[in-house]
């Protein structure tokens, strides 16, 4: 990674963060911490350099967070049959969505049992056209264990994978501004939410509408995922906050009854 | 395969008129307080509207709906109307005046200086709070005073909070002055000591 | 308590000049320390590792030192029963009666000393000196 001047800040925010995320005050100390506690905490530097890197399965403790505790909790309420909408904002190329498929199919004993629906939004029409299209790279597929590559995509050539029409058919994919309430309306309400690493770039004005339009989006007792340097404590009151296995999850709460 | 596609789903709010959000702000379910109040900011008579709203309401995430309305409208006005919030006793409306008015800081900058002499010292906390977000050389100015002349330690604790951030070689001698003036005071004797470490090193650093 | 056998100390005060001041008293007197900014983040940290005592301030943005302390008290045990020191700048007889109903274990009123900080904490996580 090459870093300008004009990065010094950004490169600042995220030690910033990561100094507040491990309550260590000086950066000497932060330092010597990184060099001393190597793995875990140089894979969060390394996330917090690379947030715009995606691939299949990044952060894939919340993909097993979604069918360990989230959606049981979904389906507590629901039958057979019923809808199961998930939501991937922002969905850049689509790894995120169709990680969200192949994971489903691959983890989910209750795939079956429900109507799963996806769905993928952006503000960046040329990312969205480019999930469409379904080609990935073998940097992107670099998470998929040879099997699960083998069968889910078809390979064209030495670099690039097209994902099965199956599962280009069955992620929507949609234009949307998180911050712009009239298009975040349209997309409908879902039971869980995956907004990684995008409210860190608005303002403090923009962070807040975004988290409103979220709330609105999500149905009574749907769940949020954020980034995992992010936390909604710098954001929101709207959402509880619920710890699963490892992972911090954002909650709409369950409405109460009369 | 189990996975479906759908067209796009649940229709759109629906734009009411001015006379029908303000009944619906006023009488709606939550949900629908919530929808008129995050709607209303468009309006010509929406700050007013929002404001009306705001003396009435006790739902928590309607009120946090009217104050990010009220903020975006963003005018000295909307400021205005914001900011008795601060005295309220109910600390989470004086938590969403202050986060509302944190987000209009130009709004906000004229209504600074007297609030930094209000007769209410924790109204003077907050206010030293709101100048953190002001250009640098205002909060420098805007704060001096309150080292010299404020008589709460907590006041000055807060200034001092906040120019550590911000402040520049300038506040030094006003900082130690703070310092001389509560000498028994064990935190802000600490808090100014940093600030004058922190501020002192950005400035050996730049030479 | 961390592997090292200190105990875990969560302050919570929106104003990072107090954090530190709190950090400096708790870990002289062989504490670990944990710092939030407000009652969430508070919250979120203390799902994510154990603390032994937990101090709040009244006053925080986003969510009141109160309102922080009865959500804490509600959830399920062991984090329900996390003893609190709460701090405020009011020392009327009614802000001291909330807070115990709240269910603050110990009230204090800022200013304190390093070492008037560090005995409450003591008693609060059960460390005798």
């Amino acid at each position: 990674m090459v870093f300008t001047e004009a990065k010094r800040y950004y490169v600042e925010r995220r030690i910033a963060e990561r100094m507040a995320a491990t309550s260590i005050e000086t950066f000497p100390a932060y330092f010597a911490f990184l060099r001393s506690e190597l793995r875990d905490e140089v894979e969060h530097i390394i996330n917090a350099f690379t947030v715009n890197e995606t691939y299949f399965y990044r952060e894939d403790h919340q993909l097993e967070c979604l069918t360990k505790d989230l959606l049981r909790e979904r389906v507590r309420e629901k039958r057979r049959g019923d809808a199961i909408r998930i939501w991937s904002a922002p969905c850049s190329t689509g790894e995120e969505p169709y990680s969200i498929a192949i994971w489903l199919l691959e983890n989910w004993p209750e795939v079956d049992n429900f109507d799963v629906e996806i769905v993928g939004s952006d503000i960046d029409t040329r990312v969205l056209g480019a999930a469409s299209a379904g080609i990935f790279g073998k940097r992107a597929l670099m998470r998929l264990s040879p099997d699960l590559v083998a069968r889910y995509f078809e390979q064209l050539d030495d670099e690039r994978w097209l994902i099965l029409d199956d599962l280009r058919q069955s992620v929507q994919f949609s234009s949307v501004n998180l911050v712009e309430t009239r298009q975040t309306l349209t997309q409908g309400q879902f039971d869980v939410i995956f907004c990684r690493n995008v409210l860190i770039y608005f303002d403090d004005e923009s962070r807040r509408v975004a988290a409103e339009n979220l709330y609105d989006n999500l149905l009574p007792g749907g769940f949020i995922c954020l980034g995992h340097t992010e936390s909604m404590s710098r954001i929101s009151p709207l959402f509880e906050v619920c710890r699963y296995s490892d992972a911090i999850v954002y909650r709409r709460p369950r409405e109460k009854n009369p | 395969m189990p996975l479906v596609r759908r067209g796009s789903s649940n229709a759109a709010v629906s734009s009411l008129e001015s006379s029908a959000l303000a009944a619906t702000l006023s009488g709606g379910s939550i949900d629908e307080r919530w929808a008129a109040a995050r709607s209303v900011a468009d309006l010509p008579n929406g700050l007013t509207l929002l404001s009306d709203a705001l003396s009435r309401e006790t739902d928590p995430r309607v009120r946090e709906a009217i104050f990010t309305s009220m903020a975006r409208t963003r005018t000295p006005e909307s400021a205005a109307a914001v900011l008795p919030y601060l005295r309220s006793d109910d600390a989470s409306l004086r938590a969403g005046a202050l986060d509302a008015l944190r987000l209009m800081p130009e709004a906000t900058a004229s209504h600074l200086p007297g609030l930094l002499i209000d007769k209410d010292a924790d109204v003077r906390v907050l206010a030293c709070e709101l100048v953190r977000n002001q250009p640098v050389s205002e909060a420098s100015r805007l704060l001096q005073p309150i080292l010299a002349t404020e008589s709460q330690a907590n006041v000055c604790g807060a200034a001092v909070e906040v120019l550590a951030e911000v402040g520049g070689p300038d506040v030094l001698p006003f900082l130690a002055a703070c310092a001389r003036r509560f000498p028994d005071d064990p935190f802000l004797s600490f808090a100014i000591q940093v600030a004058r470490g922190r501020i002192g090193s950005q400035a050996s650093s730049r030479d | 308590m961390t592997p090292d056998g200190k105990k875990n100390v969560l302050v919570i005060d929106d104003a990072s000049l107090v954090r530190a001041y709190y950090r400096q008293a708790l870990e002289k007197a062989g504490y670990h320390v944990g710092e939030a900014m407000n009652g969430l983040e508070g919250l979120e940290k203390l799902l994510m590792q154990p603390f032994d005592v937990v101090i709040v301030d009244v006053n925080m943005p986003q969510m009141d030192g109160m309102t922080f302390l009865s959500m804490l008290r509600s959830k399920e045990l062991p984090l329900a029963g996390i003893p609190a020191l709460v701090t405020s700048t009011e020392a009327g007889e009614q802000d001291i009666a909330a807070a115990r109903r709240a269910g603050a274990n110990y009230y204090v009123v800022k200013p304190i000393s390093q070492e008037a900080l560090a005995n409450y904490i003591d008693l609060l996580a059960g460390v005798a000196r």
